[in-house]
Formats: C-alpha cells, structure tokens, sequence
C-alpha cells in the first residue's frame, strides 16, 4: 500500500468522526437544552433504518439548521487554521514583515514547524465541502435556515479557494515561478 | 530469503490497495449517508385531519401523521366525541414495526381515562399493541383476539401513543386496522 494512501487513510479518520459527532451532538444539545421530544424510529426506507422524529414542522426546522450550524463550525474551524497556519509559513519564508507580525501576535509556533500538508487540508475541505453541500441541500428543501445555506455556501467557497491558494503554494516550492525568484 | 519476503510484502500490498482505496471512499460516503439520515423528518401538525385537532370535552387528539412505508393512509375521525383512527398496515416481513400514530393533550385539570379498542379486518398472526414512553398495551393478540384498553392521563399531560405490529412470519397483503378512542365516564 502506497504511502499516500496510507496516509490519506490515516488523516480522514478524524473528519469523518467528527462530522458524525458534530451533527450528533447538535441534536442532543438542542434537544436537551430546550427539553425538546423526540422519537427514534424503525423504518424501512433508505440505507439506514432508523429516523428521528420531532413532532412539529418549527422544531424540526430549528434543530437541523443548529445541527447542521454545530457540524459546519466543528469542521470549518480546523480547517481554516490549517489553510491559514500553512499560509502564513509560507508567507513567513518569504516575508520578513509576516514574522514580526507573527511575533506581535504570539503566534510563533505556527511557524516553527511545518506539520500540516497539502494532504491534510485537501481532505479536511473535502469533508467540509461535502458538509456545505448537505446544508445547502437541506436549505433547498426548506428543512434547514437560509442563513445556514448561505453560511455553507461561503464557507465551502473560502475552504475551496484556499485549498487552491495552498496547492499553489506547494507547487510554487517545486516549481518555482520565473517572474517572482528572478 | 529477503529478496522473498520483500517480494511477499510487495503482492501483499498491491493486494491491500485496492481494499484501501475503497475503505478511503467509504470514509467520505458513510459519514455523508450519516448526515443526512440524521436528519430529523417533520412531522407536521398542521397537516391533520381538521376533525381531529380539538374537542369540546377539553381532550385534544391529533395524529402525528409523517410518512411509513407499513403504516400508510392514516385517518383519525371524531364523531360526537368518539374518535376512530384508521390505518392501513402493508405487506412486511417478519419483524418488530412501530409508528407514533397520535398526541394526546388532556387539557383538564383532572385525570381522565382514555379506552382503545383496536383490531384489523382480518387476521393475519401479528400482535399489535399501542405503546407509550413507560408502556406497551396489547390490542390483539396472533390469534385474533381483541383486547380493550385503557391509559389515564394526568391534568396538561401530553402523551404520544404509537402503534407497534409484531409478526413471526412474512406477511404478504395489505391489513386495514381501525381503533376507537372514548374517554371513560366518571361514575
């Protein structure tokens, strides 16, 4: 088995988890917290058997959009500080400005090491492109806030973007672009 | 010897990978499919059968309503303060099924006692029950008989009541099952 898929394997693990979890975790805190009824029921449609049910259309509503809310921030907020802590080692190496503001901010071990790839945010957008795209579908079908639709739509498209910015940058350190080094 | 080993290692591998790749694509399909069966489905009160939504004796009994492929065409009547819920139970196979079926607000300030009398056109081997949080009442038995029951409510109490079929063997048509609820008199 090759290194990067062993790799790949390795890094998806903990997403997966916590995409599960998060929107796991959203239904029961909403539930607890506003000592909402709910109902786990058999039912023979679609891959999994069981359903969770709620009793009204405005309860319903209000739980799947926190859910979904609690889902995307638990997987957007490392995501985002993957893409930014690699940025900004990159930018460090070329920056001497990025390293005295780094200092200003305390924030010095960010660039101490470099311990986040390209791989690692590859896949940590993926699940989180994949989440925003479950959002934006429960957006349309009128079981989640718009405001939550519209929040996954921009995440996933800053996710994307710097996933792109970081590729970039990685590429940039194989190949080196002409007009920037010479 | 190791050039062996190394080349046993090497099969072993490039047999491993292509499990690999698949557990990889699991790993982004199984938490998806998650998601979005994690989903909670409405069940809307507004969607019930306007006979059924209040009372004039102060207790209120609605159907849950959503949507079941066992339980399917659901109607809940009231006529002169009688109500007959009615359902159609389809075709399953051998197992235990269970539905919310109605919510009952007893909006007295006092006890009151709610009878169920339920059975199904035909018989067909399967006990059905109604069951709520804290009990499970049987309404008929795989012989075919019928059993009247009663469940008391507390002053504001809400209740769900589901309707549960059990059955030991496939079932292959379609039973109609029809139920009364009427609240008991005060001697």
């Amino acid at each position: 088995m090759s290194k990067l898929l062993r790799r790949a394997l390795k890094i998806s693990v903990w997403p997966a988890i916590l995409m599960i979890a998060a929107k796991l975790l959203g239904i029961v805190i909403v539930s607890v917290v506003y000592d909402l009824q709910f109902f786990l029921e058999n039912n023979i449609e679609g891959i999994y058997s069981v359903q969770l049910y709620y009793t009204d259309s405005a309860t319903t509503l209000f739980v799947n959009s926190a859910s979904n809310l609690l889902m995307l921030i638990i997987l957007g907020v490392p995501t985002l500080y993957f893409i930014i802590k690699t940025s900004i080692y990159q930018s460090s190496l070329e920056n001497p400005r990025t390293v005295v503001k780094i200092t200003r901010l305390n924030i010095l071990n960010w660039i101490t090491k470099k311990d986040t790839t390209f791989l690692q945010i590859f896949i940590w957008s993926s699940f989180l492109t994949i989440s925003s795209a479950i959002v934006i579908i429960h957006t349309l079908q009128g079981s989640s806030y718009q405001w939550t639709g519209i929040f996954a739509g921009v995440l996933a498209l800053l996710t994307i973007w710097g996933t792109i910015r970081t590729f970039e940058l990685e590429t940039d350190n194989i190949y080196p672009r002409d007009n920037r080094y010479y | 010897m190791n050039t062996n080993k190394e080349k046993v290692k090497k099969i072993f591998s490039q047999i491993l990978e292509p499990f690999a790749l698949g557990l990889l694509a699991l790993l982004f399909i199984i938490p998806s499919i998650t998601v979005l069966n994690l989903s909670p489905i409405t069940k809307q009160l507004q969607k019930l059968n306007i006979l059924g939504v209040t009372t004039e004796n102060s207790i209120s009994i609605s159907l849950v309503d959503g949507k079941h492929n066992i339980f399917t065409s659901e109607l809940l009547n009231n006529i002169d303060g009688k109500y007959e819920y009615s359902a159609n139970i389809s075709k399953r196979e051998s197992d235990s099924y269970s539905k919310p079926i109605l919510k009952i607000v007893n909006k007295n300030n006092e006890n009151k006692t709610l009878i169920f009398y339920g059975h199904t056109a035909s018989n067909t081997k399967s006990n059905i029950y109604i069951k709520t949080t804290d009990s499970s009442l049987k309404l008929q038995d795989d012989k075919g008989f019928t059993y009247q029951q009663e469940i008391e409510l507390q002053p504001n109490q809400e209740l769900v009541v589901f309707l549960s079929v059990e059955n030991f063997s496939n079932i292959q048509f379609t039973e109609s099952f029809s139920m009364s609820i009427t609240e008991k008199e005060e001697l």
